[in-house]
């Protein structure tokens, strides 16, 4: 097994865990097509939330040509803790849309300007339609001013980014990523207009395959949600 | 709460689009948003159902009337 084999394992769970995290956070947006502040944010939070289950399944869709899942859990979601619940504030919303979403765009075009072929060719169009999450979040965070959720989403970012001189570095060392942690970091603070807030993360704790320090997960109905579990109760029952 | 449900000050902007080159753009409809980049999110959001070649948007008032419906054009 050379060191090849071994980034392409590493690839295969940021791939997974992006996919992971698209998904639940297109549910997340979904979840908000009737609450949000307007008729505009509404219609804005549906959009972008079948955008981002849509770039999920092109991700899971990816990953089969991205080498074995051996050591993940398949069945467990690689999930910042942000996205574990459903959101009660707007402002929780917002800060997700500007700074969680832009990490997570700033990774794909990471990916999509790498030298994976399979994600060259498949990511591009992914960032054509995340420039209006960007937008939207952004000039939502001017208004919302909503500091608490902001530092929360900016910490789960670089946690979800990881520490330097791990798969992420290595990764763009390969020239698998056209970035590395450092430029992820400088380029998502230039991109959301504010800088991380002073926090020490414990990267002791920091879980690789889920990119994350917290432990929990996501909830028993969100897990249901997502597996279509909570719908089949209502077919009907075949003879 | 940080935020306003409706925001404090808002602009109407006018979207047109067009499905292919020859055509000419038409009016799609209109959104309304505190600044450009809102009124582009939401743009895109509502309008684009159509496979559009081209969306723009423009300020309503940044557009310079000569006459309404029912004024004359003299």
């Amino acid at each position: 097994m050379g060191s090849g084999r071994v980034g392409e394992l590493s690839l295969y769970s940021l791939v997974k865990s992006l996919a992971d995290n698209k998904q639940l956070l297109g549910m997340r947006y979904a979840e908000w097509c009737i609450a949000a502040p307007s008729l505009e944010a509404d219609i804005a939070a549906a959009a972008m939330g079948l955008d981002d289950i849509g770039h999920s399944r092109v991700l899971y869709g990816s990953l089969r040509e991205l080498g074995t899942p051996d050591g993940i859990d398949e069945s467990s979601y690689a999930n910042v803790p942000y996205l574990d619940k459903p959101w009660t504030d707007w402002a929780q919303f917002v800060a997700a849309n500007a700074v969680l979403d832009s990490a997570f765009t700033l990774m794909i075009e990471a990916l999509a300007n790498g030298n994976v072929e399979v994600l060259r060719s498949r990511l591009k169009k992914m960032l054509q339609e995340e420039r209006y999450h960007f937008l939207h979040g952004r000039s939502w965070m001017r208004e919302a001013k909503a500091p608490p959720a902001i530092d929360r989403a900016w910490r789960e970012s670089l946690e979800w980014i990881g520490p330097e001189g791990a798969d992420v570095d290595e990764l763009h060392r390969d020239g698998r990523l056209a970035f590395d942690v450092r430029e992820l970091r400088r380029l998502l603070a230039e991109r959301v207009e504010s800088t991380a807030p002073p926090a020490e993360i414990d990267w002791a704790k920091w879980d690789r395959i889920r990119r994350r320090t917290e432990p929990g997960g996501i909830d028993q109905a969100t897990l249901e949600m997502l597996q279509g579990l909570a719908e089949k109760r209502y077919m009907p029952v075949s003879s | 709460m940080g935020y306003s449900r409706v925001h404090a000050n808002v602009r109407e902007y006018d979207v047109f689009a067009r499905k292919a080159r020859v055509e000419p753009l038409r009016q799609v409809g209109s959104v309304v948003a505190p600044d450009d980049d809102l009124a582009m999110a939401y743009a895109r959001a509502t309008y684009d159902e159509e496979r559009w070649v081209e969306m723009m948007i423009v300020p309503r008032d940044a557009v310079i009337r000569l006459w309404a419906p029912g004024e004359s054009e003299s």
